[in-house]
């Protein structure tokens, strides 16, 4: 372990336990007034005419003629409005807001109002493509041309929802020059970019601040844009702060969640028995609106061939647009869903050639320097070898197999191997992000790290101050890092894609170097660094071509399972896991990622049921959508490998998005070698293996 | 609306509220204890856990009419003393902190366990914290957190 | 606003309900979830309420004359760790909610409450649970099955209240309670299952059922079990596909949010099976209980 990975106490925990950090639910401004959504009731309709109540004084509507610019929420792709025009394309979708200062009066309000639409056909099929990619490497079509057979696999994976522990919520504030959103986020300056767009506001008229955020996965990345630019609107209006604040239920139905899927393979084998080609598909139910469901589609795509050489590889995708709930961010980005089918495909492949999955998968495993799926290559040393065998001996891998293998035994074990791109797909970093970040030497020789990343969780206010602190050679107290406001701190890009500990870590570094250079004692300096694209970095955006991640990140996750042969439960046995971050810019910190990361992965495989029926969300509160209690959750033995990466901050790579790939594979594994039926798609509830046990 | 009297974090004190309100809100908005959290308001993640009768209970589904003559401990009364500092210590040390929503209502938790059991046995723990979701530790780390603080507060429960 | 009562007595708490007919609040913990509104707001009573948490006098385990009563007050927590409860009554309290809900729920709730899954129902099934209910002008005493009457429904008036309950302090040979729900702890029911056989000269002379979550009201079919009764022990495994197929036709459940109707059914059917199963090979080695 690198002296940088030894652990220190977080900065944060002190005001966490005493209960004293302050989240938006905590806020309170005088004069505040309290925003709730009427939503529509349809899945998709015209709407007719809206029927308000006379409102009594102090009472308010806000709604899209209020808007003063563009009645858009600025996501990557701008297609969902922030209130219904004319028309709503899903249940929940956010029609107005009613606003008053007594709760009670609100929602009294919200009941009078009468909504009549006039109903269109919905779709809650895969027919409506509105993203579409491809990428080709090798030459497919000859690999099938000479296949002596062909294997097929289809995979789906169902809904994911968050359940960050704190529900979404935006205050905004009014000041005649300017309105500040203060909320639970992770990206500040993706909110302030949209209530600009929204406002027609210029920069000096936005102002975003982060408050102590519980919890976000992906989930805090855009959907809080939306409610920001409702809020934003409604104080432009009123001249008044106004809070818009969800309840559990709220935030379930209408929130963003992980795209379902369906991934579609097909194998070309040689005429020696080896995987020649193959040919991907991937399709996203995007929801009612596109958002950021094609990057979402591109990272799924990227990771068609999993951690595995693939000579010839023929991928496409599409999104398709049903009229449901928006899906969204969440930790993987489409890695999830794609590994678990690649993993299952691979293992699938080999039971059917009758190889063992494992030596068999072994075989294709990428080497450093071999060409990625989209034709870049893998430059940094790949250490996966050495890390699945750690991670066999851990677990006793091979031993357990043969014993588990006995029938009647329902005991089995799985081995998912897996990667995940850190930072950006592509020249995202370059084209589109231009990380800013600036550092500032006070007159009192401490220094304060001006970037917009934020805290919510994950410790990047520790692992940022330390990376400077160890450069400048400073203690980690001398460190200030406060919660982004973009009054003060420059656009150093989102919390998002594993990029914070690289990215804006490895800018925090730099400008570390440029400031130590420069020190002098009782004088305020200001350095900044702007992210460039290492040299080497090509990337066709439009083809998917070329490297598509600077670096990646590695990790093997072992699963043992027991299924009770009465109800087809199943119950956690053993978790084990090895990973290649790079160095650990804290250790405990990242083994704090992984276990949290890992145990949403198993669940999301295992556990996590979300049905969408008609385009209504079936489990709408935390009684319904089940994740892990303590009493499910079990021990995991973890080991990380040393594997230090040229370009990042003391070697370190990205680790907030990995843990959580190779869980679901990993169960699902363990549970198919249990049962001895093929399992082809998660979450693998017991109702399913009831199925499979019958029909299989 | 009635009078309840109760004694919160070692006070007495006295309401004129609706008795069916929910003990939470009263808490936040009359209180100021803002360290009771909300995360489900149906009884499931433990967010707003609270001591009653040094007890765990979640106060999203108490009604305020059901603590007259009880003793409320919220994590404002709590930190003030010996058994907080070494539970903030142990979860400290085991690194069991991340978004921190979850945390004073697990803390309350750990608190109601351990003073019931000061010398739990791991399933004990997992079974004791069960009512309190928490989304990002995946839970060993608060685990062993509330196995450290059964051994350095030895005596202390 | 609902006006709210605060008895000192359990006499008092009689002369309001007799005169206000207030709707009765005990823990809440079902109460304040179904009424629950926005947050900061009173929940959405239209009834006035009674609280009754407060009354000591009905917070009482006692164990006299082969029964063991219980008082409406009495939470699920304190059931579970009093030296009167009969072992599958803690396994089932043992499987709900979360110590921050059992700290605040009380059984009486749990039963008048009548939800499908409610999961003490199926053990209080089996153990001939009794209600007894107060009211001003009399005491009356009801069996389970007849109290609860449909999901949310039972059979108590305005004036009257459940007092306690009675159950049979009997010493099974072999007994057996299963609870399926979609994690381990803090889930709502997906089937729950109780059981129960006792035997002389390796002969039934005993046998109960009770399966909840699969119908309007748990399943417990007194004329089965009759027939069950002189079964010799060592042929109970052999009659579990008979046994089965009684069952059946009454296994209705349906397809939700949790789980599927398919599901539920197999569950069952196959915990009637262990359950014949296993009692035939453990009675007469030594009484048991199956956790
Ligand atoms: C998070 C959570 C998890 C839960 N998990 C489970 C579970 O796993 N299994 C399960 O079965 N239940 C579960 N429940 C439901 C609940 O806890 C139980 O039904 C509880 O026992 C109800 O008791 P109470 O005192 O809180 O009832 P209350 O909410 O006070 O009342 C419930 C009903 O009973 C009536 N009532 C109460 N006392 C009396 C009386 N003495 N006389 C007449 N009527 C009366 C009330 O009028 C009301 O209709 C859960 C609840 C929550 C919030
Ligand atoms: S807010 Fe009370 S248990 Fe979730
Ligand atoms: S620390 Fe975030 S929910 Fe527990």
């Amino acid at each position: 372990m690198s002296g940088i990975s030894k652990s220190i106490p977080k900065q944060d925990t002190a005001e966490k336990t005493s209960g004293e950090a302050l989240y938006i639910g905590d806020i309170k401004v005088d004069g505040m007034l309290h925003a709730k959504t009427l939503r529509s009731t349809k899945t998709r309709a015209l709407i007719k005419e809206i029927k308000l109540p006379d409102l009594p004084e102090g009472y308010h509507i806000v709604d899209y003629r209020d808007i003063p610019g563009e009645n858009y929420v600025k996501i990557i792709f701008e297609d969902m409005p922030v209130f219904a025009e004319k028309t709503v394309n899903y249940y929940g979708e956010p029609i107005l807001l009613v606003i008053g200062s007594d709760k009670q009066q609100i929602l009294k309000l919200i009941d009078a109002i009468e909504v009549i639409y006039e109903p269109l056909e919905p779709r809650y099929k895969y027919t409506k493509s509105v993203v579409h990619y491809e990428y080709e490497k090798g030459n497919t079509d000859t690999a099938f041309a000479n296949a002596v057979r062909t294997i097929n696999g289809e995979y789906k994976t169902g809904y994911q929802e968050h359940i960050y522990l704190e529900p979404q919520g935006v205050i905004s504030l009014y000041d005649e020059n300017k309105i500040t959103i203060l909320g639970s986020m992770q990206c500040p300056y993706y909110i302030k970019n949209a209530v600009m767009q929204v406002l027609n506001a210029d920069e000096d008229g936005v102002r975003v601040q982060q408050a102590t955020t519980g919890g976000a996965f992906g989930g805090k990345e855009e959907f809080p844009s939306l409610i920001a630019c409702q809020a934003a609107v409604a104080s432009a209006k009123l001249k008044k702060p106004v809070s818009l604040i969800y309840d559990r239920m709220e935030d379930i139905e209408t929130t963003t969640k992980r795209h379902p899927s369906l991934i579609k393979f097909t194998a070309a084998i040689g005429p020696d028995f080896t995987v020649d080609g193959i040919r991907a598909h991937v399709s996203l139910d995007s929801g009612a609106y596109i958002g950021l469901s094609g990057v979402v589609l591109q990272r799924a795509m990227i990771a068609a061939s999993g951690v595995y050489t693939i000579k010839n590889l023929s991928v496409s995708g599409d999104v398709y647009e049903t009229n449901s709930v928006p899906n969204g961010a969440f930790r993987g980005f489409g890695a999830p869903q794609m590994f678990f089918a690649v993993e299952m495909f691979m293992e699938h492949i080999a039971k059917e050639l009758k190889y063992s999955p494992l030596e068999f998968k072994l075989n294709y495993l990428a080497k450093t320097g071999d060409a990625t799926s989209t034709g870049g290559q893998f430059r940094n040393p790949i250490i996966m070898r050495d890390m699945v065998h750690k991670a066999w001996e851990i677990s006793d891998y091979r031993r357990k197999t043969t014993e588990f293998s006995q029938l009647g035994v329902y005991k089995g074990i799985g081995m998912s191997l897996f990667l995940h791109g850190c930072g950006f797909t592509g020249s995202g970093e370059q084209k589109h992000i231009k990380a800013v970040v600036r550092l500032r030497k006070n007159k009192d020789d401490t220094v304060t790290i001006l970037a917009s990343s934020t805290d919510m969780g994950q410790g990047a206010a520790t692992t940022l101050r330390k990376i400077a602190a160890g450069i400048l050679e400073l203690s980690v107290e001398q460190i200030i890092y406060n919660k982004p406001d973009t009054d003060h701190v420059p656009d150093s890009g989102p919390t998002v894609a594993s990029r914070t500990i690289m990215i804006v870590g490895g800018l925090i570094a730099r400008a570390a170097v440029d400031l130590k250079e420069k020190w002098k004692p009782g004088e305020e300096i200001i350095v900044e660094q702007r992210y460039k694209q290492p040299e080497f970095i090509k990337w066709d955006e439009d083809k998917l071509r070329g490297d598509a991640y600077p670096a990646y990140s590695w990790g093997v996750v072992v699963s043992e399972v027991e299924v009770n042969p009465v109800t087809w439960t199943v119950e956690l046995k053993g978790l084990w896991s090895v990973y290649d971050i790079g160095i650990a810019i804290d250790e405990r910190i990242v083994i704090g990622q992984i276990e949290g990361g890992l145990l949403q992965g198993i669940s999301y495989g295992m556990m996590e049921v979300m049905e969408c029926k008609e385009g209504i969300i079936q489990q709408r509160n935390v009684t319904d959508y089940i994740i892990p209690t303590a009493a499910d959750s079990i021990n995991m033995h973890t080991v990380l490998m040393d594997n230090s990466y040229p370009l990042g901050p003391y070697g370190a790579k990205g680790a907030g998005e990995l843990p959580l790939v190779g869980g679901a594979p990993a169960v699902a594994m363990a549970i198919e070698n249990a049962i001895g039926k093929k399992v082809t798609r998660i979450p693998v509830t017991p109702e399913y293996i009831m199925e499979l046990m019958k029909n299989g | 609306m009635a009078e309840i009297k109760f004694v919160l974090n070692n006070e007495k004190v006295q309401i004129d509220r609706d008795p069916t309100m929910r003990l939470l809100d009263v808490l936040r908005d009359d209180f100021g204890l803002i360290g009771v959290k909300e995360g489900c308001g149906e009884g499931e993640c433990g967010a707003c856990s609270v001591l009653i009768d040094s007890e765990v209970a979640s106060s999203c589904i108490v009604p305020l009419g059901n603590v007259f003559d009880k003793k409320i401990v919220t994590i404002e009364g709590f930190k003030k003393t010996d058994r907080y500092k070494v539970l903030h210590e142990a979860y400290e040390e085991e690194g069991a902190v991340q978004c921190g929503f979850c945390i004073p209502g697990m803390l309350l938790a750990s608190e109601s366990l351990l003073n019931k059991n000061p010398h739990p046995s791991e399933d004990e723990i997992r079974d004791g914290l069960s009512g309190n979701l928490c989304r990002c530790t995946g839970y060993n780390m608060i685990v062993r957190a509330v196995q450290r603080a059964a051994e350095t507060g030895e005596g202390l429960w | 606003m609902v006006k709210s009562y605060f008895p000192k007595t359990y006499r008092q708490a009689l002369e309001i309900l007799a005169k206000s007919n207030p709707a009765i609040i005990a823990g809440g913990t079902d109460l304040m979830v179904k009424k629950r509104r926005w947050s900061g707001l009173s929940p959405g009573f239209s009834e006035d309420m009674i609280f009754i948490s407060q009354l000591r006098e009905l917070d009482y385990i006692r164990r006299e004359n082969g029964k063991i009563y219980i008082g409406a007050n009495v939470t699920l927590e304190k059931l579970l760790h009093d030296k009167d409860i009969p072992e599958i009554l803690k396994k089932a309290v043992a499987s709900m909610a979360s110590p921050g809900v059992r700290h605040t729920a009380t059984l009486a709730g749990n039963i008048a409450n009548a939800s499908p899954a409610g999961d003490t129902l199926p053990v209080l099934y089996i153990l001939n649970a009794r209600i007894v209910i107060g009211s001003l002008e009399r005491e009356n005493v009801i069996q389970i099955e007849d109290f609860i009457l449909g999901p949310g429904s039972i059979d108590l008036r305005r004036s009257e209240i459940i007092k306690e309950i009675i159950i049979d302090d009997t010493d099974f040979d072999f007994m057996m309670y299963e609870k399926v729900g979609g994690r381990k702890s803090d889930a709502i029911s997906k089937v729950s299952f109780a059981a129960a056989v006792s035997s002389v000269f390796d002969m039934v002379t005993d046998m109960r059922i009770a399966i909840g979550a699969v119908a309007p009201t748990v399943v417990r079919i007194r004329e089965f079990e009759l027939q069950l009764i002189d079964t010799p022990v060592n042929e109970m495994a052999q009659i579990s596909g008979l046994v089965k197929d009684l069952y059946k036709p009454l296994i209705k459940p349906i397809s939700d949010q949790r789980s599927t109707a398919d599901y539920r059914k197999m569950c069952v059917l196959n915990f009637i099976e262990e359950f014949l199963n296993k009692a035939g090979k453990r009675i007469g080695k030594e009484k048991d209980i199956d956790w």
